[in-house]
């Protein structure tokens, strides 16, 4: 094999030899490469050493209640949508079959309803427009009228 | 490969059971993925109350990202990704308190390690002790990045390419990373062989 430490070698393999990460053959490679490569065994002492005191490394214990405390904020991330929906539910709760129903009511009322064309109005229901002077003219007959039936002595009227 | 693979399908099969509103997936997840996560945050910021509330973080985001959830990588890759992000920001942004002060601190939180059958006498405790205070003041002058990678590459016992999934870098890239993060521990702590 090529030695992992000259240039274009795989150095990697040297961290994963140390990490014991190597099938059979690989690592059976590098023992044969180990012992007459110089650079490389001393690279691969010093770096199962790092491994060995990394695995001395170990962690605290978790806190008992870590599992509790989760649950809790995530019902508490939970009820914050639903404290915040709350005060509108009883109106939900009413107003939606309404509204629905409605809606229904609406849109059944549209899809039935055709209106008919609508017929044009009678003649004799359009007003005419009129002239000016035609106006005129009647406002003037108007007023003869009234003046002749104020000349005009009315007969129901009791005598003196 | 093929246990990769089913791993992968189990773990995306119950998140996507989660977005369905199964709350009893959700406890599996939690089950089998809260110490790797936990421990992976206390080696990141080594203060064990610090990482517990970051832990806490990490899985309450992904019980509210469970709506949108889709399996397009593996889940532990996903579940890191969160994990490390968190981590990275509350060590950059000193929300909590400095790393530093912590090594003296709460070196009394790790459990003493049996160094043989008998009970370890005080000498030896307190040579376990200065050893394991090394180890991880050694780890912590590392820069963020290589630690994370070193973390999960050691503890998380993660392929190349999924940390370079979770750090969002090439895989040639996380190797090189590895490379000069292992230099350095092996220069600091040489001594110890």
């Amino acid at each position: 094999m090529n030695c992992p430490m000259e240039a274009g070698g795989s150095p990697d393999l040297l961290l994963d030899y140390a990490a014991g990460k190597l099938n059979a053959d690989a690592r059976a490679q590098m023992d044969r490469h180990l012992a007459i490569c110089r650079a490389c065994s001393e690279f691969a002492g010093a770096q199962q050493n790092v491994w060995q005191a990394l695995e001395d490394w170990e962690p605290a214990e978790v806190s008992m209640d870590f599992d509790r405390r989760l649950y809790a904020r995530i019902e508490q991330d939970v009820s914050w949508w639903k404290r915040l929906m709350r005060p509108l539910n009883p109106v939900f709760r009413h107003s939606i079959p309404v509204a629905a129903a409605a809606g229904v009511l609406i849109m059944a009322g549209l899809l039935l309803y055709r209106p008919a064309a609508i017929a044009p109005a009678p003649k004799s229901a359009q007003v005419e427009s009129l002239q000016p002077d035609q106006l005129q003219s009647a406002l003037e007959d108007m007023e003869m009228l009234h003046q002749f039936n104020q000349l005009v002595p009315d007969a129901s009227a009791p005598k003196m | 490969m093929g246990g990769l693979a089913a791993t992968l399908d189990f773990d995306a099969e119950l998140m996507l059971r989660v977005k369905d509103g199964d709350g009893a997936s959700f406890a599996i997840l939690l089950e089998k993925h809260r110490l790797p996560v936990i421990h992976f945050l206390y080696r990141m910021v080594q203060n064990q109350a610090v990482a517990e509330e970051l832990a806490q973080e990490v899985f309450l985001r992904v019980y509210r990202s469970r709506g949108s959830y889709e399996p397009t990588a593996k889940f532990t890759t996903w579940l890191f990704r969160i994990a490390t992000h968190l981590a990275l920001n509350s060590l950059r942004d000193g929300k909590y308190q400095r790393l530093e002060e912590h090594l003296d601190d709460d070196s009394a939180e790790a459990p003493a390690r049996q160094l043989s059958d008998q009970r370890p006498s005080v000498e030896q405790r307190m040579l376990h002790q200065a050893r394991l205070e090394e180890i991880r003041r050694a780890v912590a002058t590392l820069p963020e990045k290589q630690r994370a990678a070193v973390l999960m590459h050691k503890y998380e016992e993660m392929e190349y390419s999924q940390i370079a999934k979770v750090l969002n870098c090439s895989e040639s890239a996380i190797k090189s990373l590895l490379f000069r993060a292992y230099e350095t521990l092996r220069a600091r702590l040489a001594h110890m062989a």
